[in-house]
C-alpha cells in the first residue's frame, strides 16, 4: 500500500499573458491531510489542481510530492488520481472497464483485475452496474464510478475537482459524509477544490481560501471561521454571511470603542491595542453574535424575517445600517417591530478599512 | 406557424414534395432512360414511362465498354486517397486541437486558405512534377493530386469534430496512467469514430467525382477513373448512345446511392457541422 | 550522497543518483536552506526537456505528415506556378524559355482575357444569386413540418453529391435538340413550336449553364442555412408574433438577421468556387458557342492544351488567383465592417 505523501507548492505561478491565474502560491500540505482549495470561480483553485495533476503547466515555481519535484513528470508518472466535476467516465467502456483502466495502464496482470475491481465495486456498492455503460447510470452512481476509478490504483494523492457540484442537494450531503469516511479509512492526502464553503468546512483538516489567484488564508476551518484573515474570507465563510460595516475605532484612556453612526460599542481591552482615536475600520459581526436584549442594547427595527425551521434569520435595521442576526424560532418577531439589539463584543471582528486585513 | 389547422401539414407536404421531385427529376429521368429499350428513346411522340424495362444497356456497358476497367481504377483511387487522407488528417486534427506549439494557429489558417486555391493554378506544376518524378499518367499520380484538395477539407472537418469533444476524457486517461498516444487510441479515437466516418465518406465521394485533375494528368485508359472514362466514351462514340450513357451515369453514381441509403446520417451531420464554419 | 552538501528538500532537489556527485551550480542556492528556485525559474531535469515541451514535440510530430504533404503538393506547385508564368513553354515537349513579364502584358492586352473575365463574372453572379435565393427558400420550406421530412432533406442533396460528369450527362440529354425531354415538353405543351437550342446559341447557353450550376450547387446553401435555422429559438418568433409581425416581417426581422453570418460565409465560399468552376462549363458547352461561355478557367485549359502555351496558361491561372484573392480581401473587409456597425 502506497504511503501518503505531503505536497509542497513553492511560488507557484500560472500566467496567461498579462492575466495571472495563480500568483506565487506557497502552500505546504502535510501527508494524509484533507485540504480544500476554496474560492469563487476564477480564483485559481482549479488551475492549481490541474497543475498538481500535470494537466497544466506552471509558468514558474515548483510542485513537490514529498521530496520529489514533479514539475516535469507526466500525469501518468505522478501517482495521483483525479475525480473530475463531470466524472469524465469513458463512455464507450463499461463501468468495470472504466475502473480497470488505470490498472491496465500500469501493467497489472489481467488475472488480478477482477479481484481488485471487485473490491472497489463492493466498497462503493457498484457491483450491480459493472457491465453497464456510464450513460445508463444516475449522477450519483457515475460519481461513485469516478471515485472507484481513482481508488482502485491506491495512489499517494487524490485530487478532486468539485466532484459533488453536479449532484442534487440531498445526495450531495450524503456523499459529503461518505467522502469524510473514505478519507478517514484510507488516510491519503486529498486536495479538494470547491466553491461551496459548507463542503470545505465540514470535510477539510485545513482550508486554503483563494481569490483572484492569491492565497487569502490557509488554516483550519475553526480558525478561518473565528479569525478570518481579511474581509474577503470573513464574508465568504459562514452562512448567513457576516455583516460588514464601515465604522471608526476610537481609543480613550485605554478603553476602546467602535462606532458607526450614533452606535458606539465598547470593546474589551484585548481587541483595542494601541490605536489612537479615529481609525477607520470595517466592523464584522457574525449573525450568531447579535443578541436581542431585554433592556440595554441599541434601538433597532425588524426588517425581514426568513424562517428556516429551527431558527429565523432576521435582518435588523439599526440607524439605517442592516445587520443580519439569528434568532431562535421560539422568539416571536414581526416585521417592523422595534427591538433592542446588543452584540457579543468579545466576538466582534475588526478589519483595516483600506486593506481589509484583520486587526488584532 | 400562424393558425395551424388540419390542412397545414398535408398542404405543406404537397408543396415541398413537388419541389423535391422537380429538383430530383433529372436523376429520375436518368434512371428511366437507362432502362428504356433503345427504340423508345427516339420515338416521336416521346414516352415518359418505359413500356418495358430492359437492362440491355447495362449489359452493353459492362461487356462492350471499358467501364469495368474505369470502375476498378476509381475504386482503387478513391479508397487509397481516402485512407491516406484520413490517417494524416486524424493525426493532424489531434495535433491541432490537443497540443500547443508555436505556429499552430498559423497552420490552421493555412489549411483554410489552401482549400480556396483554384485547381487550375496547381495542376500544371503538378503535371510537371509527375513527369519529373516519373509517375505521370498513373493512378498514383492521381492519388497525389487528389490529396491536394481532399486533405485540407478532411483536416478542417476532423478538427471541428475533435475540438467539440470534451477535454476531460483525455485528461482522465492521462491521470489514469496513459501516455498521450495511449490516451489517443483508448479514448479519443473511439469517441471520434462518427466524425471519422463522416469525413471518410465525404472524402470518398469527392475523390470519386473529381474530373479536372483526372482529365489533365491521365490520358491512358489503364489509369483512367470513371469520370474521364465515361466522358471519353461519350466523345469517341460516333453516334452518341444516350441510353448507354445514362446507364453509365447511373452506374457511376452507385457509391453515392449506397451511401445515401445506408449512411446518409453521417454525411449530413458532418457536412452541416463543419462545412459552414468556412 | 555527497557528504558535505545536504540540500534541504525545500530546495526542490531530487535524489537522483546520477546527480548526487555533481554540484549543479545553476540551481545551487547561494545560501544553504534558501529555496533553490528563484521566482521566474523553472527547473528542468537535466536529462530531458520540460513537460510542456515534451508535449509540444509530440504535437509537432503529429502534424508533420500533413505539413509535409502541404509543402510538397500545394506550396511547391504554387510557387512553381508563379515561376512558370514567366516562361513561354511548349506543352508537348515541356521546353520553354524565359520571357519575364511578357505573358502578363500579353494577357492584359488580349480581348480574350477581358471577355473571359466578363463572362466569368456574369456566370458567377448569375448562378450565385440563384443558388442563394433557391437555397434559402428551400431551406425555409424544409424547416417546416411535413410528412417524410428527413427523406426530403436527404433527397434534396443529390444534385450536390452527384458527380459533375453525371449531372452534365443528364442535362445534356435533357437539353438534346430533338430527343431531349425539355424540348419535347415545350413542343407538346404548345409553348413553342420550334425546339430550342439550349447549349448552342446565346443567350441560351449562358442561361443554361447558370441554371445547371444553380441546380447542382444550391443544396450546399440548403444544408448550411437549414442547420442554422434549426438553432433559432422559437421564442424569437413568438415574441415577434405577439408584437404583431406577419410572415414576411418575421422573415425579414427575425430570420434574416440570424442568417446573416451563415450567409456571409456561404456567399464567400460559393463565389470563390463558382468563379473557378471548370468541369461544369467545359462539359456542357466547352466554352461555346464560340467562346461565349468561355470563362477564365476554360481559357487556362485552352492555353495549355489548345494553344500549347503552358507558361501563358500559368499566367492566366495566376490571374484568376489574383482576382479571387482581391475579392476575398475586399469582401471580408466589407463584411467585417458591417458586423462592427451592427
Amino acid at each position: 500500500m502506497a504511503r501518503a505523501v505531503g505536497i509542497t507548492l513553492r511560488k507557484l505561478r500560472k500566467q496567461y499573458g498579462p492575466v495571472v491565474a495563480v500568483n506565487d502560491l506557497d502552500l505546504e500540505i502535510a501527508a494524509g491531510e484533507f485540504v480544500s482549495l476554496l474560492g469563487p470561480s476564477g480564483c485559481g483553485k482549479t488551475t492549481t489542481l490541474r497543475m498538481l495533476a500535470g494537466l497544466d503547466f506552471p509558468t514558474s515555481g515548483t510542485i513537490s510530492f514529498g521530496e520529489r519535484v514533479v514539475n516535469d513528470l507526466a500525469p501518468a508518472k505522478r501517482d495521483v488520481a483525479m475525480v473530475f466535476q463531470s466524472y469524465a467516465l469513458y463512455p464507450h467502456m463499461t463501468v468495470g472497464e472504466n475502473i480497470a483502466y488505470p490498472l491496465k495502464k500500469r501493467g497489472v496482470p489481467k488475472a488480478e483485475l477482477p479481484a481488485r475491481v471487485g473490491a472497489v465495486a463492493r466498497l462503493l456498492q457498484l457491483e450491480p452496474f459493472l457491465s453497464r455503460k456510464p450513460r445508463h447510470l444516475s449522477g450519483g452512481q457515475q460519481q461513485r464510478v469516478a471515485l472507484g476509478r481513482a481508488l482502485v490504483r491506491d495512489p499517494e494523492i487524490f485530487l478532486l475537482d468539485e466532484p459533488l457540484s453536479n449532484l442534487d442537494a440531498k445526495l450531495r450531503a450524503h456523499m459529503r459524509t461518505e467522502l469524510i469516511e473514505l478519507h478517514r479509512k484510507i488516510g491519503k492526502t486529498m486536495v479538494y477544490v470547491t466553491h461551496d464553503q459548507l463542503e470545505a468546512m465540514t470535510m477539510s483538516s485545513r482550508i486554503a481560501v483563494m481569490r483572484g489567484g492569491d492565497l487569502q488564508q490557509f488554516a483550519t476551518p475553526i480558525e478561518i471561521y473565528q479569525r478570518p484573515a481579511n474581509t474577503f474570507v470573513a464574508d465568504f465563510i459562514g452562512t448567513p454571511a457576516m455583516t460588514l460595516l464601515d465604522a471608526d475605532l476610537r481609543a480613550q484612556d485605554g478603553h476602546g470603542e467602535v462606532m458607526f453612526g450614533p452606535v458606539s460599542i465598547p470593546l474589551p481591552d484585548n481587541l483595542v491595542n494601541q490605536r489612537r482615536g479615529g481609525t477607520p475600520v470595517k466592523l464584522g459581526i457574525r449573525p450568531e453574535d447579535v443578541l436581542i436584549a431585554e433592556n440595554d442594547g441599541f434601538p433597532g427595527t425588524v426588517k425581514v424575517i426568513e424562517p428556516t425551521g429551527h431558527e429565523n434569520i432576521v435582518l435588523f435595521s439599526l440607524h439605517n445600517h442592516n445587520i443580519t442576526g439569528r434568532v431562535p424560532a421560539q422568539v416571536h418577531l414581526e416585521v417592523g417591530q422595534p427591538v433592542r439589539i446588543s452584540f457579543r463584543s468579545a466576538r466582534l471582528h475588526l478589519f483595516d478599512r483600506e486593506t481589509g486585513l484583520r486587526l488584532s | 406557424m400562424t393558425r395551424s389547422n388540419i390542412w397545414t401539414k398535408p398542404l405543406v407536404s404537397l408543396v415541398v414534395w413537388l419541389i423535391v421531385l422537380i429538383v430530383v427529376f433529372p436523376l429520375i429521368w436518368m434512371v428511366l432512360t437507362s432502362v428504356k429499350p433503345q427504340s423508345e428513346l427516339f420515338r416521336i411522340p416521346a414516352t415518359f414511362w418505359p413500356t418495358r424495362i430492359t437492362f440491355e444497356h447495362y449489359q452493353t456497358l459492362l461487356n462492350e465498354t471499358l467501364f469495368l476497367k474505369y470502375l476498378r481504377n476509381s475504386i482503387i483511387l478513391s479508397t487509397s486517397t481516402t485512407l491516406l487522407v484520413i490517417v494524416v488528417a486524424v493525426l493532424g486534427a489531434f495535433s491541432l486541437t490537443r497540443f500547443a506549439y508555436r505556429g499552430r494557429e498559423r497552420i490552421a489558417l493555412l489549411v483554410l486558405t489552401t482549400y480556396l486555391l483554384p485547381s487550375v493554378v496547381l495542376v500544371l506544376p503538378l503535371y510537371l512534377m509527375m513527369v519529373r518524378v516519373g509517375i505521370a499518367n498513373s493512378l498514383f499520380s492521381l492519388v497525389v493530386a487528389y490529396t491536394t484538395f481532399a486533405l485540407p477539407y478532411a483536416l478542417w472537418l476532423l478538427r471541428s469534430f475533435m475540438s467539440s469533444m470534451p477535454e476531460e476524457l483525455e485528461w482522465a486517461a492521462l491521470v489514469d496512467g496513459a501516455s498521450r498516444l495511449g490516451a489517443f487510441f483508448d479514448v479519443i479515437l473511439p469517441q471520434a469514430i462518427p466524425g471519422i466516418i463522416s469525413t471518410a465518406l465525404f472524402t470518398f465521394i469527392v475523390t470519386w467525382n473529381e474530373y479536372f485533375y483526372a482529365l489533365i494528368l491521365v490520358n491512358t485508359d489503364e489509369a483512367r477513373p470513371l469520370t474521364t472514362g465515361v466522358i471519353t466514351m461519350l466523345v469517341t462514340s460516333f453516334n452518341i448512345e444516350w441510353s448507354l450513357l445514362m446507364a453509365a451515369a447511373v452506374a457511376m453514381s452507385l457509391p453515392l446511392i449506397i451511401i445515401f441509403v445506408f449512411l446518409q446520417g453521417y454525411l449530413v451531420k458532418g457536412f452541416a457541422t463543419a462545412g459552414v464554419k468556412g | 550522497m555527497s557528504p558535505s552538501l545536504k540540500l534541504p528538500s525545500s530546495s526542490g532537489g531530487q535524489h537522483d543518483p546520477a546527480k548526487e556527485d555533481r554540484l549543479d551550480l545553476t540551481t545551487m542556492p547561494p545560501v544553504i536552506g534558501m529555496s533553490a528556485v528563484g521566482v521566474g525559474q523553472i527547473r528542468k531535469p537535466s536529462w530531458g526537456v520540460s513537460l510542456p515541451t515534451q508535449y509540444s514535440l509530440i504535437g509537432v510530430l503529429l502534424i508533420a505528415p500533413a505539413v509535409l504533404i502541404f509543402a510538397l503538393v500545394i506550396a511547391y506547385p504554387l510557387a512553381e506556378a508563379i515561376y512558370l508564368s514567366f516562361f513561354s513553354i511548349y506543352t508537348p515537349t515541356l521546353q520553354g524559355e524565359w520571357v519575364g513579364l511578357a505573358n502578363y502584358r500579353a494577357m492584359l492586352s488580349t480581348r480574350e482575357f477581358w471577355a473571359a473575365l466578363g463572362t466569368n463574372i456574369v456566370w458567377t453572379i448569375g448562378t450565385l444569386v440563384l443558388q442563394v435565393v433557391i437555397g434559402v427558400a428551400i431551406a425555409l420550406l424544409l424547416n417546416l413540418n411535413f410528412y417524410f421530412r428527413s427523406l426530403a432533406r436527404s433527397l434534396i442533396l443529390f444534385p450536390y453529391f452527384v458527380s459533375t460528369v453525371v449531372a452534365v450527362l443528364v442535362w445534356r440529354w435533357m437539353f438534346n435538340d430533338s430527343y431531349g425531354i425539355l424540348n419535347r415538353a415545350l413542343v407538346v405543351s404548345g409553348l413553342s413550336d420550334m425546339p430550342l437550342d439550349w447549349l448552342g446559341a446565346m443567350p441560351n447557353a449562358m442561361i443554361s449553364i447558370i441554371l445547371v450550376g444553380a441546380w447542382k450547387y444550391f443544396p450546399f446553401v440548403v444544408i448550411a442555412v437549414l442547420a442554422r435555422l434549426q438553432t433559432i429559438p422559437e421564442e424569437l418568433y413568438e415574441a415577434a408574433r405577439i408584437d404583431g409581425a406577419n410572415v414576411w416581417s418575421r422573415f425579414w426581422d427575425v430570420t434574416l438577421p440570424q442568417l446573416r453570418e451563415v450567409l456571409i460565409v456561404i456567399v464567400l465560399l460559393r463565389t470563390i468556387w463558382d468563379f473557378k468552376e471548370f468541369d461544369l462549363i467545359y462539359l456542357l458547352t466547352g466554352g461555346g458557342p464560340i467562346a461565349a461561355t468561355q470563362t477564365l478557367p476554360l481559357l487556362v485549359y485552352k492555353q495549355a492544351f489548345g494553344m500549347n502555351a503552358m507558361g501563358m496558361a500559368s499566367t492566366y491561372a495566376i490571374g484568376i488567383m489574383v482576382v479571387l484573392v482581391t475579392f476575398m480581401v475586399l469582401y471580408l473587409q466589407r463584411t467585417r465592417r458591417g458586423s462592427e456597425l451592427q
